[in-house]
């Protein structure tokens, strides 16, 4: 009864708001023991408190559910992935993370439908790993496993030997979302002058001329696993097009008034590929990919919309290292823009070092972790120790911290006021 | 994580054979009663359900369930695993190949569901504990022959029953253990006991064999306890449903089968 009176209370509650029919309906099908016989449900709720350093302003009130539900059988499978954010008390972000059919067949699988997809060999980094978009709204702070944004799409894999085959159909098109005015998270550039915005060329309508098509083949050995691939798709990031607006002043000369900015997206072709081997104790990964028809902004001022096109080439290379219950990792990146000029506003060489150092202690529940970006242009970097004990095994307590330093310049220095405290306390089911 | 091949693993420790009564005839050395034991025959294929309960000084348990499979290929034994319980590590899943080429090393890939990646891992640190457990990886099987130096040091009789009793040292200096002491049965090469030392020749670990049954001619261990008397903490691993020679077929043991799951 009670339980019952609880999940009506619920109900009313998220009903209020536009997305909570769907979500009432998830949260009844727990409830239905019919259901639940035949559908596998895990998750976690999860409760995330974050509290700036500078201000000792609480920057994250985060409670979060999330739920799978799977089935499957020989032929056939399904997923879905509802998660829940709770912002403060009353702001509810609802999302359908993935929700897909798998189709089995003797040497291929079919997946259709919402979902997250994951390529390369790096960690952190996202190079040949351009399927999903990412949520960027809070930087790069939220787990790699929360921040891909689930696509519509269509995925084959066709299997043969120890090699795979995967074409995937991306019919939707899903961008990378950024922080808007408001977030400590929004940065936006110092304009000459005060801009308008016109996002009537943004939207990119689902069509097959706007389809993506991305291509990859795979081989895992004894010796070493390698792909490669190759994607026709959208810039997942806008392109700035900016017009200036000027006016006569009262001796004629013509003065900077406005700038008119259309964030528009743009197509690119990629290419590239990744591996990963053992050595020993170490394990050797790398994995590079050429754009071909980037739009990258520029001085120069014979540049049509403030942009230049170029084409750049983005790699990785890391080395892991383990020995007893420590965990070493290093990665090099490097992002090279091809046939630059110095109007442009971006290094010729942008290179980033990651460093992971992870202890597992009291036989695997106590686990101290360092992380850390470094920008090695500008000096900056972005460190995040934490420690996390499991109280049980459904139960863990993390205590963390990310640390912005350097300067202001780097895409890490530049949020030095955004240094905070964290804990995330979690329950798995 | 590193390669774990529980069934074949305890196995290797204790097992029997049918053969017993010949060798008891002969005079073995120490290496050779070792290697019988480490070359026993286990079906081309197995599928067993692993739990393992960390104990630890206070009594509170920890539970793992595990769903593994594995099938010899002949120059290389392909073993995948598939983790159960907590929720935590639910779908995660494990594939080892190791070779009959002792230069080389096994391979290994984990894929984590959460992240949605499959990643190969380094396999070289045999003396790490696997899954917070007190079993290490050279203890659940990884160990080769002549990595030790096995010296038959006696016979002793307990409770009517004959064991050789062998003391094996580790070739690397280094090693974490400074040697073991094992018992082995005369009568069928079963081992009912191991003691593990360490570096400082203190005793460490303690491994107990509760049960053994024969499934399909198959001698299996089906429950083991690792005690560590240092530390005070202990972990159990029983097998349930285990099936041998049931033709899994080779595909089982790829990536795709990782992420996919059971």
């Amino acid at each position: 009864m009670e339980v019952t009176w609880k999940v009506e209370q619920i109900i009313k509650l998220i009903t209020m708001k536009t997305k909570g029919l769907i979500i009432a309906i998830i949260l009844l099908a727990t409830n239905q023991p019919t259901i639940a016989q035949n559908v596998d449900i895990n998750g976690f709720v999860r409760n995330y408190t974050g509290l700036l350093y500078n201000n000792g302003e609480f920057n994250m009130l985060q409670n979060t559910l999330n739920v799978n539900f799977e089935k499957m059988g020989d032929r056939v499978a399904f997923k879905a992935n509802p998660m829940l954010y709770l912002y403060g008390i009353d702001s509810l972000d609802f999302r359908l993370r993935e929700i897909y059919l798998d189709l089995y067949f003797d040497n291929f699988d079919i997946r259709i439908g919402k979902q997250q997809i994951v390529w390369g060999k790096a960690d952190g980094v996202f190079i040949t790993d351009i399927v999903s978009p990412l949520d960027l709204q809070e930087f790069l702070l939220p787990d790699f496993d929360e921040i891909r944004v689930g696509v519509y799409a269509a995925k084959v894999d066709y299997y043969f030997g120890n090699s795979t085959i995967e074409l995937i159909w991306k019919p939707v098109y899903a961008g990378n979302e950024f922080p808007g005015p408001g977030s400590i998270w929004y940065k936006p550039p110092d304009f000459p002058a005060p801009p308008t915005f016109d996002y009537s060329k943004e939207k990119i309508d689902p069509s097959l001329e706007n389809s993506e098509v991305y291509l990859k083949y795979s081989l895992s050995s004894s010796a070493i696993d390698f792909d490669l691939m190759g994607a026709y798709t959208w810039d997942q990031t806008p392109s700035m097009h900016v017009e200036k607006q000027f006016e006569l002043d009262s001796v004629d000369n013509s003065v900077l008034t406005g700038l008119l900015i259309t964030p528009e997206h743009h197509r690119l072709i990629v290419a590239g590929g990744s591996f990963t081997s053992t050595i020993k104790s170490f394990v050797v990964r790398g994995e590079a990919a050429y754009y071909n028809g980037k739009y990258f902004q520029t001085a120069d001022p014979t540049a049509d919309g403030a942009l230049t096109q170029k084409d750049y080439l983005h790699y990785v290379v890391g080395l892991d290292y383990g020995v007893g219950h420590l965990k070493l990792s290093a990665q090099f990146i490097q992002k090279y823009i091809m046939d630059y000029n110095d109007f442009i506003d971006e290094e010729e060489f942008g290179n980033t070092m990651t460093f992971l150092a992870r202890y597992d202690a009291m036989r695997e529940t106590l686990h101290l972790e360092l992380f850390s970006y470094i920008g090695l242009n500008y000096g900056d970097a972005l460190i995040r120790p934490k420690v996390t004990y499991d109280f049980s095994d459904s139960f863990s307590i993390l205590l963390g911290s990310n640390i912005f330093v350097g300067d202001e310049q780097g895409m890490f220095g530049r949020y030095g006021d955004n240094s905070m405290i964290y804990t995330k306390i979690k329950y798995s089911f | 994580m590193k390669t774990l091949k529980i069934t074949t693993v305890l196995v290797a420790i204790i097992i029997a054979t049918g053969f017993a009564s010949q060798l008891m005839a002969q005079e073995l050395t120490g290496r050779e009663i070792v290697d019988k034991v480490y070359n026993l025959p286990t079906g081309e294929d197995q599928t067993s359900d692993l739990t393992m309960t960390l104990i630890n000084k206070s009594g509170q348990e920890r539970i793992r369930k595990i769903k593994q499979f594995t099938k010899d290929l002949g120059d290389v034994e392909k073993s995948i695993m598939f983790f159960q319980s907590p929720a935590d590590v639910k779908n995660t899943s494990f594939m080892n190949w190791t070779y009959d080429d002792e230069s080389k090393s096994d391979d290994q890939w984990i894929y984590l569901p959460a992240l949605k990646k499959t990643k190969r891992i380094s396999s070289d640190s045999k003396s790490d504990y696997f899954m917070g457990s007190d079993f290490t990886y050279d203890d659940l099987g990884d160990r080769k022959l002549d990595d030790d130096t096995h010296k038959l040091m006696g016979e002793e009789t307990i409770d009517g029953v004959d064991y050789y009793m062998i003391e094996s040292t580790p070739q690397d200096e280094e090693y974490m253990y400074s040697k073991t002491k094992t018992w082995i049965r005369k009568d069928n090469f079963i081992g009912l006991k191991k003691k593990f030392y360490d570096e400082d020749e203190e005793l460490l670990k303690i491994l107990k064999i509760k049960k053994f049954e024969e499934i399909s001619g198959f001698i299996v261990i089906t429950s083991s306890e690792m005690e560590n008397v240092q530390k005070n903490h202990r972990t159990t691993m029983i097998l349930n449903n285990v099936e041998i020679n049931t033709n899994i077929p080779t595909s089982k043991f790829s990536e795709r089968m990782m992420m996919r799951g059971m």
